[in-house]
């Protein structure tokens, strides 16, 4: 199993709280009858999303990871570094990677109408329309995955690390409402959110001692 | 349409709810208004609600409390039946001084001491709630609350929403869920042991096969059959602690199960890695053998708390179901007990317990009371004494008027005192968990730093060595250290008849050097006897004396006239019979006046007059002189020298403070070796005294728990002594039920002893946690021997707690 996959999975599960919070009750408003089906095809335009954006960033970054051991490395530790920033803004700690999300504005409102065509139509393509529609929202916890994505090396695997993540959201998002109430609670409190913030510290503080031991056994 | 959107919590995001950052975040205009917002994520899922014309969303959504309060489900509207007046009358108790309801509830989902936090702060934000006390061991939670500012189904339903069940306590049930308890622990505990024991095998096998050169492909084949193995044990045996560092996480109160949940899922998910990919190293014996002691420790610890409580609940599982009530054409029929009410008239059979609190209605009944006092000896009642429910009735068919029913009872308070005592817990308990909680906080860490350092110096090594430091260090030990003390105590006490209403008083009991007695109703029993007397007219015969006394002390309410009124059979004719208010009585017999009273009554008469007994206190005379002189005082309680005696050896200075005279206080000092005697006390006298004592040092005071209410209340440790009836009055930090003076004495040794128990445990705990930090940093520690090394910690710790309870 490879590592960098693992923490693309991990990112999307440590996620739940996040999520719940941000869209869950979204995917609740615009689904309000939604049928099980009509959930999956949404989540799976925004999964389509992702996997497009990982193959992209994947692509770009090809050459500078083929390219030097060094560069990728260093890309590696970048990666480490969203990682602990992420773990800080999930618990709470400190909220610097809002200010990344400025990143995806521009892009979003050019995507913005869009949503707002697919508005009320409940045919399957339209609905997986707006799923990938929605998988461009700016959203820090997105762009922190691409990181991981950059240095998988192709854009296959960027695109497959991406998919990892998205299914890894999966939970929280598809079953916002059948997950019981408590769990829901859980999933929510602060508590729950430190915790995954601390481990999504350490697995980056992990993944920075590694690349820094190869960068200095070189 | 029109929309108006509701506000969000101060300092909330407009949209997910979440705290703002420090800077305000952003705004985005809705509506014409403008809203915070804490991300740009945020901003854009709130403008796309909005251009999609569904604003309705953020009005329809529950916005309190948004970090742990969902929405209420519907299963849960039930909980309205209960706020029906009728039912609640059969569990709740109206307190008159603040028109508060207080109940006792059980409930189902609780784990750990975090549980207990999670629902206390959880309740007490809502309108109208004066107390929470949630009693982790019992699983009881004692709510008083205004039941005009809030519904008790409101209150159920905050409760499930954190994901417990709250229902009103039934006893029976509660055995029943002790037991479901005891099974589920009973069941885990042997799926452990069993595979343990399997794996422990297989284990030595491969150890000894790495020397002796093991065939490969069945090395494997022992490897998966270790995965099998542990699997369940993983999976089954160690739900109780993912579920306790669940509700820790929730509470922001991450407990020991924590880095336990942590280290049993790496260790088995690195064991069953290895196994599959046939590389590396396996654990499996470690995760088995880590599950089956921890297991084994908590299921000793629910042992042990459930023997504290049951001790209680017992008592109210002992009241009938079913009592004979007569009914107005006097016959006989059988209700619920919870049916009867004020003023019935219940008959219960010779050898039943009575049901209900109640006003006798025959002349005599012998009752045992041992369910209250511990006191086994069957006591006398008079017409119109109260009887206590869940006394046994020893005798004949006793007919009783009923006064206090169910929740009312004093049994029910003396159960509820208990609870109160077990809920409340001591700065110490409180102060060790603090300390264990941020001991997990620093385990984590350092397991982190190890885990960082050990890949930085060797990566194979790094994973293993970090387990280690999770289990190695793991502060269980610290965690049951003082409440497992207090528990023992306070049962330990029970079982002597000593209730603690204040587990405080177990920490303040070694800095007391002075003990503050109040003499009548404490030192002695409070029941005046005639002593002494002295015959000074020789000229009539002691008999006739005798009647005299009698005839005119029966008009008397005085309390020194009550021991006075039978003295003999002979009867005499007296009459132009008065009362003389604080001097005595007079009367008229064969033409003589007499007086009986006080000294200075007849002294108005002899005012020469000097008693022969120093100590006498009531006097007979004519006008011609003084007939007979007597002396009434009340007798030492059993035991009392020798608890006295005992206590100074202890160190110990004994002070007694009464309101009589000198004279009477000085021969009762004398008796039982008191030499600081402070009498003619006055109330406010008694607390200047204590107060001047406390200026030195902590003070407890043993008082009559009516009268000595301020005094009491001033002490640092306060006991009373009281009927079981009049628990409910008394104020004091301990009460002696058994009605035993000497009960001080073993109230002082348990004290002291928890203390010394509990500091050993602490102390263990941490020298035990300090010292193998290091080791297990550097590497030293297997995994497996980690597991054994904590395990033994916490069930020494565990062991010497339960020496309390003997």
């Amino acid at each position: 199993m490879n590592f960098d996959a693992l923490a693309a999975v991990l990112m999307g599960l440590a996620g739940a709280g996040h999520c719940l919070m941000m869209c869950g009750g979204l995917a609740g408003a615009l689904g309000q009858h939604a049928t099980w089906r009509q959930l999956l095809l949404y989540n799976s335009g925004r999964i389509i999303s992702y996997a497009v954006a990982g193959a992209l960033i994947g692509a770009a970054f090809t050459h500078l990871a083929s390219g030097s051991v060094h560069g990728l490395i260093y890309l590696r530790l970048l990666a480490a570094l969203l990682l602990v920033l992420l773990g800080l803004y999930y618990g709470g700690w400190w909220l610097v990677l809002r200010h990344l999300e400025a990143l995806g504005k521009p892009l979003w409102r050019l995507l913005q109408p869009l949503a707002q065509r697919s508005r009320n139509r409940t045919s399957y393509p339209a609905l997986l329309a707006a799923g990938m529609v929605w998988g461009w929202l700016p959203c820090g916890l997105v762009y922190s995955a691409l990181s991981w994505a950059a240095l998988s090396g192709s854009a296959s695997s960027g695109a497959l690390y991406m998919i990892l993540f998205g299914l890894g959201t999966l939970p929280a998002m598809l079953a916002f409402g059948w997950f019981s109430k408590t769990l829901q609670s859980f999933l929510r409190s602060q508590g729950f959110r430190q915790l995954m913030g601390l481990l999504l510290i350490a697995y980056g503080l992990w993944t920075a001692v590694i690349a820094l031991r190869q960068l200095f056994a070189h | 349409m029109t929309v108006k959107l509701p506000e969000p919590p101060a300092g909330s995001c407009f949209h997910c709810l979440q705290p703002l950052p420090a800077d305000g975040g952003y705004t985005i205009r809705l509506l014409d208004r403008d809203y915070a917002v804490c991300c740009y994520g945020c901003q854009a899922v709130a403008q796309t609600i909005a251009d999609q014309g569904l604003l309705h969303f953020y009005q329809f959504r529950d916005n309190r409390n948004p970090l742990n309060v969902p929405l209420v489900p519907e299963e849960l509207q039930r909980f309205d039946a209960y706020d029906d007046e009728r039912l609640q009358q059969q569990f709740t108790r109206d307190n008159a001084n603040n028109g508060s309801r207080e109940t006792s509830l059980s409930l189902e989902g609780m784990t750990c001491s975090a549980c207990a936090w999670l629902i206390e702060k959880h309740l007490a934000p809502l309108p109208g709630i004066d107390q929470v006390a949630v009693n982790a061991s019992s699983e009881r939670v004692t709510i008083a609350w205004q039941p005009d500012q809030t519904k008790l189904s409101t209150i159920l339903k905050h409760i499930a929403e954190l994901g417990y069940r709250a229902l009103p306590f039934q006893s029976a049930s509660q055995e029943q869920d002790f037991k479901k308890r005891r099974r589920y622990f009973v069941t885990r505990l042997g799926v452990a042991g069993l595979a343990t024991m399997q794996v422990m095998m297989i284990a030595i096998g491969l150890y000894f096969g790495m020397v002796s050169d093991l065939d490969d492909s069945l090395r494997q084949f022992l490897w998966w059959i270790s995965l099998l193995l542990a699997t369940p044990v993983l999976l089954f045996s160690a739900q109780p602690f993912y579920l306790s560092a669940l509700r820790s996480i929730q509470a922001q109160r991450p407990n020991m199960d924590v880095p336990v949940s942590l280290a049993l899922l790496s260790t088995y998910i690195a064991s069953a890695y290895a196994t599959i990919t046939n590389q590396g190293e396996v654990y499996f014996e470690s995760v088995c053998m880590f599950t089956f002691f921890l297991l084994l420790g908590r299921y000793l610890e629910l042992l042990a708390r459930q023997r504290a409580v049951s001790a209680a609940s017992n008592l109210i599982k002992l009241l009938p179901a079913v009592a004979q009530r007569k009914n107005q054409d006097g016959q006989l029929e059988h209700v619920a007990v919870a049916d009867l009410q004020l003023d019935d008239v219940v008959v219960v059979a010779a050898g039943a317990t009575v049901p209900a609190d109640g006003k006798l209605m025959q002349q005599t009944a012998y009752v045992n009371e041992a369910l209250m006092t511990g006191e086994s000896r069957a006591v006398a009642k008079q017409v119109g004494d109260q009887i206590l429910a869940g006394s046994v009735n020893q005798q004949q068919l006793m007919t009783l008027q009923v006064t206090a029913t169910q929740q009312d009872t004093v049994l029910a308070s003396i159960v509820a005192l208990q609870d109160i005592a077990l809920s409340r817990k001591p700065k110490w308990v409180e102060n060790a968990e603090r300390l264990a909680q941020s001991f997990v906080k620093q385990v984590l860490i350092m397991a982190l730093l190890t885990f960082l350092i050990w890949t930085w110096v060797d990566p194979s090594e790094a994973f293993w060595v970090t387990i280690a430091v999770l289990v190695a260090t793991c502060p269980c030990a610290l965690a049951l250290a003082a409440p497992t003390a207090v528990t023992g105590a306070i049962h330990n006490l029970n079982k002597q008849g000593v209730i603690v209403r204040n587990a405080d008083v177990l920490t303040r009991m070694e800095s007391i050097k002075t003990i503050f007695v109040d003499k009548t109703g404490t030192l002695t029993n409070g029941e005046f006897r005639l002593l002494n007397h002295y015959q000074h007219a020789t000229e009539l015969s002691i008999d006739v004396l005798w009647s005299l006394v009698q005839t005119l002390e029966r008009y008397s309410q005085h309390p020194l006239a009550q021991p006075l009124q039978q003295l003999t059979t002979t009867s005499v004719a007296i009459d132009h019979v008065e009362v003389q208010p604080s001097f005595g009585v007079s009367g008229q017999w064969q033409q003589q006046q007499l007086r009986i009273g006080s000294l200075a009554w007849v002294r108005q008469w002899h005012s020469q007059f000097q008693p022969q007994i120093a100590s006498a206190n009531v006097f007979l005379a004519s006008e011609t002189g003084i007939l007979l002189e007597l002396q009434v005082g009340d007798q030492l309680r059993n035991g009392a020298a020798e608890t006295v005696a005992a206590l100074q050896q202890l160190g110990l200075t004994v002070v007694m403070l009464t309101g009589d005279r000198a004279e009477l206080a000085a021969p009762i000092a004398a008796q039982l070796g008191i030499t600081d005697v402070h009498a003619q006390c006055l109330p406010a006298d008694k607390l200047a005294l204590l107060a001047e004592r406390q200026l030195q040092h902590p003070v407890m005071m043993i008082g009559d728990g009516m009268n000595d209410g301020p005094v009491l209340a001033q002490a640092d440790i306060s006991v009373s002594f009281a009927q079981a009836s009049d628990l409910a009055r008394s104020a004091a930090d301990a009460v002696l039920l058994r009605n035993q003076f000497s009960a001080v004495l073993p109230f002082y040794q348990t004290a002291l002893r928890s203390q010394m128990i509990m500091r050993q445990n602490v102390r263990w705990a941490l020298v035990y946690n300090i010292a193998i930090l290091p080791v297990a940093m550097l590497g030293f520690i297997t995994p497996y021997i980690a597991a054994l090394g904590m395990s033994a910690s916490s069930l020494l710790v565990l062991l010497n707690s339960l020496r309390l309870y003997r």
